[in-house]
């Protein structure tokens, strides 16, 4: 069984030789001036930002700041919005191309003759006559029965 | 100073007495005092890791300059010492994630220059260097969970309930993980001796 230079009574087998030589490296001291070292990098170190503060005449707490800071938005809103409505036309009609007609590669071209079908007058067709016939007027004593039986039809 | 930047001064910038001076010459004092009373436990804490005096005592720098950006809310710290050497061990541990693997040379000669000598001879020292860092190449085998109970419980001013709360954990399990590294620890070890 070896021994641990450092502590003749340690095995050097085993987890206690490990804890052995990590509790050695752990108790090392530190090196000489080592605090001061870290103080002068501290020093030397910026200090924190430095706070910029609303100058005294518009701070932001005062009403009239308020009301010119609402202004503001109201003036950047309306005018943006009225910016947009200028510039967009309204109710503009769509741009129709007519593309003129190309004839198939190698044909002839109908030179922008329009055909026009040939008309054939239709039969004419003769208008019923219609013949007059005069009314005859109706008897005065039938219409006068006629009246009365219908006046009283149980009789 | 000019008639504009005496302007600018006047109107922008708040007065020095309008901010609270004496709040901060009394953090500027709390901050020394953090400085003289933890920066060697910081040093060895962070040379525990990086094991370069050089890099421990920046990690160690930079852990206080963390603390200057948060100076405001020192009184609501619970424990300092836990709270810098958590901060410490973070930083640390980040060092040494980005930093190459070194060689195990240069482990022995750095632990031949630091460790104590104790009248030893210098081959003495130098066998016990070896052996350190073949130690250390042992326990940088473990899982990274368990290495980090192991090497802070070597702290003897660190408790079990200290140590969790570096780590964030649970008492309890800084316990398992301490037990689960003597555990591999010892096995490696073994495992080394045996194979010689």
């Amino acid at each position: 069984m070896t021994t641990n230079p450092h502590n003749p009574h340690l095995s050097t087998t085993g987890p206690e030789t490990a804890e052995d030589t990590l509790r050695i490296i752990a108790n090392l001291p530190a090196p000489d001036g080592l605090q001061s070292r870290v103080h002068h990098a501290l020093r030397r170190t910026p200090r924190r930002g430095r706070v910029l503060a609303w100058p005294a005449t518009i701070k932001p707490q005062s009403n009239w700041m308020r009301t010119a800071a609402a202004a503001a938005i109201v003036f950047v809103v309306a005018g943006s919005g009225w910016g947009v409505y200028t510039r967009v036309e309204q109710n503009r009609p769509a741009k129709v191309l007519f593309m003129p007609r190309v004839a198939a590669p190698g044909g002839f071209s109908g030179a922008g003759a329009i055909r026009t079908p040939d008309t054939v007058p239709g039969p004419a067709a003769p208008q019923p006559v219609k013949a007059k016939t005069a009314r005859k007027p109706a008897p005065k004593a039938a219409s006068a029965n006629s009246s009365a039986g219908q006046a009283n039809p149980q009789k | 100073m000019s008639t504009s930047q005496a302007i600018l001064a006047g109107w922008m910038e708040i007065p020095d007495s309008a901010v609270n001076e004496e709040a901060r010459r009394a953090g500027d004092a709390a901050l020394g005092a953090l400085v003289d009373q933890y920066a060697a436990a910081l040093y060895r804490v962070a040379y525990s890791v990086l094991r370069n005096p050089a890099d421990a005592e920046d990690a160690v720098q930079e852990a206080f300059l963390r603390v200057v950006r948060h100076r405001d809310t020192l009184n609501e710290v619970r424990d300092h010492r836990v709270w810098l050497i958590r901060i410490v061990w973070n930083i640390v541990l980040d060092r040494k994630r980005r930093a190459k693997t070194r060689p195990e040379t240069d482990d022995v000669a750095e632990l031949a220059r630091v460790l104590p000598s104790n009248g030893l001879s210098a081959e003495e020292v130098a066998a016990a260097a070896q052996h350190h860092a073949h130690v250390l190449a042992c326990v940088e085998q473990l899982p990274p969970k368990e290495r980090e109970v192991l090497m802070l419980s070597a702290f003897e001013e660190l408790s079990s309930v200290e140590i969790a709360a570096v780590l964030g954990i649970t008492e309890s399990s800084a316990r398992s993980r301490l037990f689960r590294a003597r555990n591999l620890v010892a096995g490696l070890l073994d495992h080394t001796r045996t194979s010689k």
